[in-house]
């Protein structure tokens, strides 16, 4: 089996078919996401698999950690939370020990870095979740929609102006930047517990 | 009154259902025509897709990304729109990041051998850049050992370390290479052992049909007709393998430069019928105009789910549009799932009938609706090119022909027929007269008896005059039974 194949199949066993589940829904978005955030780490592409199934079997691993409290959602959250601190941690060894990636010691030493986070890390952390999650919306909105919530909001033009020269409305542009706005804010819930 | 009536249009939920897409075309375009001077719905639209602090938030981080004051990234970001679209009406969606051939060609090819190539890339020579699609980019090589050309399929580098798309492209490989047909596009050689994957293919002079779409606009009909007779073939070549294409859409279909000929291509999606370890991952790449509703939803698919993608090809390909669309892919998917396209032939009025009663079955939302199989589509299909090109000489298709909705036309020729009929009948009638002449007034009050009331033909006869038994039966049955083709007939022609 291929270190790909393996990622896959990170078999966790749980309790409960729901939380089995999640789990798994949670995985494929998060590896996305860590691929993402990993290659933006200045990690060189070919170490970024393995990166990224070290990163999840050290999750996969604090999951015998989980004490279930019958609350349905709390697995989940519960995941969400530990996702970032390890990732965290690997953000912060990396800062302090630029271009140490992969290695087979990875997992111990993310299990060994404490649980206090680096503030600068976590700052990055939600940086990257909200540009990862803005570049996931971008594909799903027309690129007329994008170039309207782009101009308005995060160039501040005129709502008028930007309408005029994109042959909107100035009522649709309102309503794709919220929309847009709600997608992006839904994306980081998916695998956050901020929101 | 104009007031009241803007006040009136404030609603609520309408707008919390917007945020989601979830809007009727009627809805969107009286929502947005309110939003243009309510600043009240503007606010709480607002204030419904985050509050205060995530606009400020967001806002930040994405102009910080790309202000360039963010340090950390090694990769930048594709955030910035693309300049060179304005035009709202295009339809288009974001595919991804443009990855720059000249970038790929340094990155990730061997030193050329010749000064005719660019690079090698294991045994090929790469020689030029074809295109690029969401998933890789396509190169022109040269093969020396065995003197061809070929295509190469090359997975873009962000993908190759994603699992799902590293099966994604095993899959197209090992699917496609099931299928040979000239309509379906073969697969040469498979390298998926590399930093990249790839796959080889014949190098064919051709554009896709999106491309066409693009440059030209709605096609000829005998081009649409052409065109889906054999992506029909190439189909059911794959449904006959068990495999459903998953992808059937304008950018997957290429049409051979010169020659009429149109090939499938990109299997990449394609599954098993049976295989149900995949499940729906979620992951909605590039445009979903052309799903079916099944697929939209997420349910099992089979074969009738290419039909209805075919039938919204058909419809592009016509009309110079798909047939749903909305802002984001979300509401195309619950358009694709509710709502009823609009009328072939209304957008464009030189279609004719058929071919929009065809495609509409096609397009049926429940598949036992649509037709039974690509195969049957083509057989249609290749009917419907024989009547374009020769409508003296070929009719329609009967299947075709009955999709039709009753005409006045059609119901003239009908009366016209069963008028020729009657006529028939009353000669038949008066022939059976004329031969039974030797008893006339008997026969001729029993056929007119029979004519009121058939049922009652045992009746008693009050005629005295003897009369060979036997014989009078068979006239009578034979009256009875013309009489109740008759009304079968009358019946079928009745207003529906």
């Amino acid at each position: 089996m291929s270190p790909l194949e393996t990622r896959h199949s990170l078999i966790v066993r749980l309790k409960s078919e729901q939380n089995e589940l999640a789990w798994r829904d949670f995985v494929c978005a998060y590896e996305r996401f860590l691929t993402q955030l990993i290659r933006r780490q200045g990690v060189p592409d070919r170490h970024v698999p393995d990166v990224i199934q070290q990163i999840l079997m050290t999750i996969a691993k604090s999951i015998d950690r989980w004490q279930d409290d019958g609350n349905a959602a709390s697995f989940r959250r519960w995941l969400t939370t530990v996702s970032r601190n390890v990732t965290i941690r690997f953000m912060t060894r990396e800062r302090k020990q630029a271009g140490a990636v992969g290695g087979s010691d990875l997992i111990a030493q993310l299990q060994q870095i404490e649980d206090k986070p680096d503030e600068q890390s976590v700052r990055m952390y939600e940086h990257e979740l909200i540009v990862w999650a803005a570049e996931q919306v971008r594909h799903e909105f027309l690129e007329s929609s994008w170039k309207a919530f782009w101009a308005t909001t995060i160039e501040a033009r005129p709502v008028d102006v930007v309408a005029k020269e994109l042959g909107l409305s100035t009522g649709s542009i309102y309503m794709s930047r919220s929309r847009i706005m709600a997608r992006i804010r839904t994306r980081v819930a998916e695998v956050s517990d901020d929101d | 009154m104009i007031e009241s009536n803007r006040k009136s249009l404030c609603d609520v939920t309408l707008l919390q259902r917007s945020l989601s897409d979830q809007l009727s075309q009627q809805q969107e375009e009286q929502l947005t025509s309110h939003l243009s001077y309510c600043d009240v719905c503007r606010g709480k639209l607002e204030s419904f897709a985050g509050d205060h602090d995530n606009w400020q938030r967001v806002c930040a981080v994405l102009r910080n990304e790309t202000s360039g004051e963010h340090s950390s990234s090694a990769s930048p970001t594709s955030l910035i729109p693309n300049p060179h679209l304005s035009n709202p009406d295009d339809g288009e969606f974001y595919e991804g990041a443009e990855l720059k051939p000249s970038d790929f060609i340094v990155d990730y090819l061997q030193p050329a051998e010749s000064t005719e190539s660019l690079g090698r890339l294991a045994n090929i020579e790469i020689r030029g850049f074809i295109g690029q699609g969401a998933h890789g980019i396509v190169l022109k090589g040269f093969q020396a050992e065995l003197n061809r050309l070929v295509a190469v399929k090359v997975m873009a580098p962000h993908l190759a370390s994603v699992v799902a798309a590293r099966k994604r492209f095993a899959r197209e490989a090992r699917a496609t290479a099931a299928i040979t047909h000239p309509n379906v596009m073969p697969i040469l050689q498979v390298d998926s052992s590399g930093q990249l994957p790839f796959l080889v293919m014949p190098y064919v002079d051709c554009e896709s049909l999106q491309q066409r779409l693009d440059r030209d606009g709605a096609m000829q009909l005998s081009d649409v007709l052409r065109i889906t007779l054999q992506v029909a073939r190439g189909l059911a070549a794959a449904h006959a393998q068990g495999l459903v294409h998953r992808d059937v859409k304008p950018a997957n279909i290429l049409l051979e430069r010169g020659v009429e000929r149109v090939m499938l291509t990109d299997f990449g999606l394609a599954r098993a019928v049976d295989d149900a370890t995949l499940t729906h991952s979620g992951l909605i790449a590039g445009t979903p105009h052309y799903m079916s509703p099944e697929q939209a939803r997420g349910d099992t698919v089979d074969v009738r789910s290419d039909l209805f993608s075919l039938g919204s090809v058909v419809y592009a390909i016509s009309t110079g549009r798909p047939p749903f669309r909305a802002e984001t892919t979300y509401g195309i998917l619950r358009r694709v799932t509710d709502d009823e396209p609009r009328s072939l032939c209304e957008l464009n009025s030189e279609l004719p009938r058929w071919l929009e009663c065809v495609t509409m079955k096609l397009l049926q939302k429940s598949a036992e609706d649509r037709f039974e199989s690509a195969e049957r589509v083509a057989e249609l299909f290749e009917g419907c090119l024989a009547h374009c090109q020769q409508p003296q000489a070929f009719r329609l298709p009967a299947e075709i022909e009955s999709l039709l909705p009753r005409s006045r036309t059609k119901r003239l020729q009908r009366r016209l027929v069963v008028g020729g009929l009657i006529a028939l009948f009353a000669l038949t009638l008066s022939a059976i007269t004329l031969w039974a002449n030797q008893i006339p007034h008997s026969a001729q009050s029993q056929a007119s008896d029979s004519l009121r009331s058939a049922p009652t033909a045992s009746s008693p006869s009050t005629d005295s005059s003897p009369k060979p038994s036997a014989w009078q039966d068979g006239v009578d049955e034979s009256l009875r039974d013309l009489e109740t083709d008759l009304e079968t007939l009358l019946k079928a022609t009745e207003l529906p």
